[in-house]
């Protein structure tokens, strides 16, 4: 990539020219990863995480910029949500994963998906169970009850993850194994029944507590 | 609200900036003046505080700040205090049904809007105007200079029409907003500097009519917001209600007038304030009196400061931390000052909080620092705040669900796109309601805007796509942009504030209150020169009865028809041929007065007095 300003390269992933300092805009096709100039992975480490993320905003934030003309304003901007919008994802081990497995193809953050036919029917008749058994703690107010139903789906969850996680590092490490790719994808759905599941009860937690 | 989003001119620092608290019930600015930020005087005693009261006179006069609220009792509908609850509220909202003396009008657009003495309704942009602008006259009368541009704060839990309105009310008063800066951060970047240490806190900042209990972390020399909560409807004011409906209750009064709500209010807050010190205290109103115990008031309004727990027990959970976790509590508004609500506050913390910033002014001092942090070059590298979108910002999708693209708390500026289509064949137009709120379900949700995208080619049904572009910028505003991916043309976009004002329709009240001004000033001028009018003719009728013997009668005409022509122009509009008239006759009658004033020192030194003759 080329400085606008003085038309030195720098490394795609560089915030401010290396040599006139200017802000760049985020290279075409920049994806979360590269917001850190991090290559895709799997597992980060969040403490560090942390400290780039202020290092970068301090570098990028518009607050910075406020007398710069409109084209640097423009790209602080620009840089400043793709910042944020990857610190968001990265930090979180769940949004992370689902944004590796996008990042080769999947996008299972819509809630629309057909990824429902592949799901094995165990699997989703466990879940129709799960819902069954919540309504009706629900329609009774047994609150403690489905708490307790949350600590194990909880569990459940983190379990599904971690094989999630295992197989992205596999895809990751030989790009194309679509095996990997659609155990990873099973996996990540299945965290996601398990997040909707904990958030109602989270919902019917705050309503109660609330009143 | 715009349709693309827009990227003004570079900031010209210009000037002297300031920053404004424009709370409930006190409103202040401050500035950072030789290194240290300090609130400025408002009024003659050398006050901070400029109470956040308007009052409206039947000529069309506008009194802002102590005195207006020394009017209220006699003026109930014409004197509007605590404004702030019904900026970006529609005239339904249920803020227009509290107990209070207000008269609501109906007008264009689902505005509120206040019925008061001397003409035109008012909308609480334009009361909110009023008191900025007297801030802004103030700070010019301390730094002698023009003040153009302010750093005002917000509470953090204000939603998007809240703070637009609150951003139109600044323009309306001439000053531009450099930043929208939520209360509980200015509060902790005032303490945050003050002590110069890290760490992460929490702020309980309960003012006169809203609450915001905000976490954040301060790592080197970034001010982060981890999270943020409130109740944008809870303040000082409810434990004034709840006190004045006990009251009205003792007394049995069902259907009190606006005077006596008004008076009861007022008796009220004076109990409240009284009880921070005191153990009992004798509330008198209409010649009546009650008997009130600190213990009594507790109970009263046990119910408000209680629910303020969930709110800071939410705030903790969005940050993902233990109070036990957090290293200070910092309290922020007046009520704060109540003992009851320190203790909960204690009691919901574990701990004992913050307070040596005086809670009335924290506020202030912290937006006179960021205006100063944005503009003096020489202090850029000091601190960065982040903060962050307190409400989730969601679209409108079938069935009356709202589908949520910008969550909660998510780290301002922020940016999501969502892809539409169409559902009919030939459809070349797609509606977009955008909303705000944690609900699932849009009616549950504050309404922000409705969009027509239109112009889009006529295809069959699902072929058009529109990429329609949010992003929140820093000031935690949103504005939109739409792309039709096929052709790339980003489309127009006709906007439509649900509970605000049109950009045009500020225009247009700018461009009033400027020509109002100016007929101000004229009105003004008219009368000092008419008061001027009547004080020369006096005193020339009075010298011309006295002393017109010393005048021929040619020189007597000419005097009468100056003066004549003086009292002619009094009774008319022009202030300046006005002005040149009595000038005019001063200089005529100069010789006359030197000739009268020959005499009495003639008469002086031959031992008479002028006077008898």
């Amino acid at each position: 990539m080329q400085c606008w300003n003085c038309h030195t390269d720098f490394a795609p992933g560089t915030l401010l020219c290396p040599r006139c300092g200017k802000v760049q805009p985020p290279a075409v096709g920049a994806t979360l990863f590269d917001a850190f100039g991090l290559a895709p992975r799997v597992d980060v480490d969040i403490p560090e995480l942390e400290q780039a993320y202020r290092e970068r905003s301090l570098q990028v934030h518009p607050d910075r910029y406020t007398t710069a003309q409109a084209r640097e304003r423009r790209f602080a901007l620009e840089q400043s949500t793709l910042l944020n919008d990857a610190y968001r994802t990265l930090k979180d081990r769940a949004a992370r994963a689902f944004y590796v497995l996008k990042l080769h193809g999947l996008d299972l953050s819509r809630e629309d998906l057909g990824t429902q036919k592949d799901m094995p029917l165990d699997f989703l008749e466990e879940v129709m169970q799960l819902r069954e058994a919540l309504d009706g703690h629900r329609e009774k107010g047994a609150l403690e009850a489905a708490l307790h139903m949350a600590g194990d789906v909880s569990v459940r969850r983190s379990t599904a993850l971690a094989e999630a996680e295992a197989a992205l590092r596999q895809l990751l490490a030989h790009p194309g194994q679509d095996a990997a790719r659609t155990e990873a994808s099973h996996a990540l759905a299945r965290v996601r029944y398990f997040t909707r599941f904990l958030e109602e009860v989270d919902a019917m937690e705050e309503e109660a507590l609330e009143g | 609200m715009s349709g693309l989003l827009q990227i003004h001119d570079p900031l010209k620092p210009k000037g002297q900036v300031v920053g404004i608290d424009l709370g409930t019930t006190n409103s202040l600015v401050a500035a950072v003046v030789h290194g240290t930020p300090r609130c400025l005087p408002v009024d003659e005693a050398g006050s901070p505080l400029l109470p956040s009261v308007v009052h409206y006179a039947a000529d069309g006069g506008v009194t802002v700040g102590a005195r207006a609220r020394a009017l209220a009792a006699e003026f109930p509908t014409s004197t509007l205090a605590s404004v702030k609850r019904f900026l970006g509220k529609g005239r339904a909202d249920a803020e227009t049904r509290k107990l209070g003396a207000y008269r609501f009008a109906d007008g264009v657009g689902d505005v509120v809007r206040f019925e008061v003495a001397g003409g035109t309704p008012v909308t609480p942009i334009e009361v909110s105007a009023e008191i900025l602008r007297t801030l802004k006259r103030r700070a010019e009368a301390f730094f002698s200079s023009k003040v153009e541009q302010a750093v005002i704060t917000v509470p953090a839990y204000f939603d998007d029409a809240q703070r637009q309105a609150t951003k139109d009310a600044g323009r309306l008063a001439g000053l531009e907003v450099l930043r929208l800066l939520n209360e509980p951060t200015a509060a902790a970047l005032a303490y945050g500097l003050d002590k110069g240490s890290q760490g992460t806190f929490a702020v309980y900042d309960l003012g006169g009519g809203t609450f915001d209990v905000s976490i954040l972390s301060l790592v080197d020399g970034v001010f982060q917001v981890k999270s943020t909560c409130g109740n944008s409807a809870l303040g000082g004011d409810d434990f004034d209600r709840a006190i004045a409906e006990q009251v009205l209750a003792a007394r049995g009064l069902q259907a009190p007038t606006p005077a006596q709500v008004t008076a009861i209010l007022a008796a009220a807050r004076a109990a409240k304030e009284t009880l921070t010190t005191a153990e009992t205290t004798t509330l008198r109103v209409d010649g009546h009196h009650m008997e009130i115990s600190r213990a009594q008031l507790e109970t009263w309004i046990a119910p408000w400061v209680e629910k303020t727990g969930p709110v800071c027990r939410r705030a903790l959970k969005d940050a993902g931390l233990s109070a036990a976790q957090l290293d200070g509590v910092i309290l922020v508004g007046g009520a704060t000052r109540v003992p009851a609500v320190r203790r909960y506050v204690q009691q919901v913390f574990g701990r004992a909080p913050l307070g040596d910033i005086d809670p009335d002014q924290v506020v202030a001092l912290g937006a006179a620092v960021q205006a100063d942090l944005l503009t003096n070059a020489q202090r850029q590298d000091e601190v960065l705040l982040l903060d962050v979108i307190p409400l989730s910002l969601g679209l409108e999708t079938m069935g009356g669900v709202v589908e949520k693209l910008i969550p909660r708390n998510t780290t301002i500026p922020a940016a999501a796109a969502q892809v539409f289509t169409t559902f009919q064949d030939g459809q070349t137009a797609i509606d977009i309601h955008v909303v705000q709120g944690e609900r699932e379900l849009v009616a549950d949700c504050r309404s922000l805007a409705r969009f027509r995208l239109s112009g889009l080619p006529s295809l069959a049904a699902g072929m058009t796509r529109v990429e329609v572009r949010f992003e929140v910028n820093a000031d935690g505003l949103l504005s939109v942009s739409a792309r039709e991916q096929a052709t790339g043309a980003v489309q127009s976009i006709s906007v439509k504030p649900t509970h605000g004002l049109t950009d045009e329709q500020v225009e247009q009240m700018l461009l009033d209150s400027i020509e109002h001004a100016e007929h101000d000033i004229h009105a003004r001028m008219l009368v000092e020169q008419r008061v001027e009018a009547q004080r020369i003719l006096a005193d020339a009728a009075k010298q011309l009865r006295e002393n017109g013997d010393l005048l021929d009668a040619t020189q007597r005409r000419t005097l009468e028809e100056a003066m004549a022509l003086v009292q002619r122009l009094a009774g008319e509009e022009d202030a300046d041929a006005l002005r040149e008239a009595i000038a005019a006759l001063d200089e005529m009658a100069k010789p006359f007065i030197e000739l009268v004033m020959n005499r009495a020192m003639t008469a002086a030194l031959a031992g008479h007095s002028v006077e008898q003759a």
